[in-house]
């Protein structure tokens, strides 16, 4: 198969370190200095995001406060601000949103436009130049973002990491080869060191060895599945990735702020957890039949529980009482808590129950708490138990999914 | 580590209100202690709705520190709610 020379019209926009620079940006004091966005005020904290200062002095996100301060002195630590990121994802999808209607925001930071089928007066090199411009104008001087120009989303993607920060770049059939050529394996969106060791085994070292590869050799020896023919297929231009999912559950976590808590104490950040998972399901019009609860002990031993049930439920209530149920088995010393909600559905059930009554009541009282939280703010109403833990757990944003922003 | 103050004072602001797309300037503004901050810049204006409530959250500085002012958009008050110098 020959590489896709159709026209490049697919355009990849990624906020450069979106969430330091957007602090960078509404703290001027802090544009130029090394910056790490972290997510809880401790010295044991981990970087969510680090500036591009903080990256050049070896800072790495993921990396421990502590190791990174020693790295880049005078790291200014920023305790992270969803809602000031949500407001710049939302001005950056109406700006995307203004050149096509195909616009898909695949995380809080990056978003991609489709212009298949979209009337365009100027070159797709022009709007993203504009389209930097625009986010400079319209959310802030400091604000930077890289535009990657390509047939398809992973050539896309692949281009806006070509020169960070504020880079753009294209890639089609007349120069898929040479950027290959710069790339390691790594470099290409999927691969991950797991993954580059699989194509090591069969002496694929680079990603040009990964392009000359056949599709049947990709698909038979190399994946053994269809992913093989894919990966053919993506390498060379040709879209495979514009596929939606389904959302399959709906959970949180959180690491205890403190390890010498009472089983008493856990319980209750447990049960915030639950209302907080009610909160999301029901915000996606879903219910749920498993609850499924998760704990990770300071020995980084990894214990599970979860229960299907006949009927679905919704409310705080009920998954929390199945969580705690289930929660009575879990082993000591316990690190991190996680509860999920799976075997989700749309509440569109027309099946009536023999307990109807009951559920109604049910449906009342929690449409009812839903309401005054939306009149008067998140947990305006919540159980007693979770009164001190709010303290704690604050609401954080994701990198990955843009579902609940 | 973090340098901010958390602060939740009552002030007293100057703002214009104008067009283009930051129609509320805070221009100066006056602590209760008496002092007064000129606003050299807004680094970024954002909502945050509290129920159906709405705060406009303004991120500002004078060119020394950093500040958080807050106008209520239902009771038409502000207040200062972070500071930070960035001092190391």
């Amino acid at each position: 198969m020959k590489y896709n020379i159709e026209k490049s019209l697919i355009m990849h926009v990624d906020l450069n370190s979106a969430f330091a620079t957007i602090e960078q940006q509404s703290r001027p004091m802090l544009r130029g200095r090394s910056v790490a966005v972290i997510n809880r005020r401790t010295e044991n904290t981990s970087i969510v995001t680090a500036s591009y200062e903080a990256k050049g002095a070896g800072v790495k996100v993921g990396m421990k406060f502590t190791e990174a301060s020693r790295l880049a002195p005078g790291l200014v630590a920023v305790e992270s601000d969803p809602a000031k990121y949500r407001y710049v994802y939302r001005k950056l999808m109406s700006i995307l949103n203004s050149y096509s209607p195909n616009v898909v925001m695949k995380s809080i930071d990056e978003g991609i436009i489709d212009f298949h089928g979209v009337p365009i007066n100027c070159s797709l090199i022009d709007i993203g130049y504009e389209i930097k411009k625009r986010l400079r104008d319209e959310v802030g001087c400091a604000m930077r973002c890289n535009v990657g120009i390509g047939p398809n989303r992973f050539l896309a993607k692949t281009a806006a990491g070509l020169h960070k920060p504020d880079g753009l770049d294209i890639i089609d059939a007349s120069n898929l080869r040479s950027v290959y050529r710069t790339l390691k394996l790594t470099d290409l969106t999927g691969i991950a060191s797991h993954m580059e060791r699989r194509l090591n085994a069969v002496n694929i070292f680079t990603p040009i060895q990964f392009l000359d590869t056949g599709a049947v050799a990709l698909q038979k020896v190399v994946f053994k599945s269809i992913v093989g023919h894919q990966w053919y297929e993506r390498l060379r231009g040709y879209e495979v990735d514009n596929r939606t999912s389904d959302t399959k559950t709906v959970g949180r976590q959180y690491v205890l702020e403190n390890r010498d808590l009472t089983l008493f104490e856990i319980a209750a950040r447990l049960h915030h957890l639950c209302e907080s998972v009610g909160h999301r399901l029901r915000a996606q019009n879903k219910i749920a039949r498993g609850v499924y609860v998760h704990v990770r002990t300071i020995d980084r031993k990894y214990w599970h529980n979860c229960r299907m049930c006949q009927m679905p439920f919704y409310s705080d209530n009920t998954i929390n009482t199945i969580a705690q149920q289930l929660f009575l088995d879990a082993p000591g010393r316990i690190q991190e808590i996680g509860i999920r909600c799976y075997e989700l559905s749309n509440d569109d059930n027309p099946q009536v129950s023999l307990f109807n009554d009951v559920m109604a009541r049910e449906q009342y009282l929690v449409s009812a708490i839903d309401g005054i939280n939306r009149r008067f703010g998140d947990r305006t109403v919540h159980s007693a138990d979770t009164l001190k833990t709010s303290e704690f757990m604050k609401q954080k944003t994701s990198f990955g999914s843009t579902r609940y922003l | 580590m973090n340098d901010e103050v958390f602060l939740n004072e009552r002030i007293k602001v100057v703002t214009v209100f104008g067009d283009g797309l930051n129609p509320c300037r805070p221009l100066r503004f006056r602590r209760i202690n008496g002092r007064e901050i000129d606003v050299t810049e807004i680094g970024l204006r954002h909502p945050r709705a509290q129920g159906k409530r709405m705060v406009h959250i303004f991120d500002v500085t004078d060119g020394s520190a950093d500040y958080r002012i807050e106008l209520d958009a239902e009771r038409l008050t502000w207040r200062l709610t972070r500071e930070a110098d960035h001092e190391i």
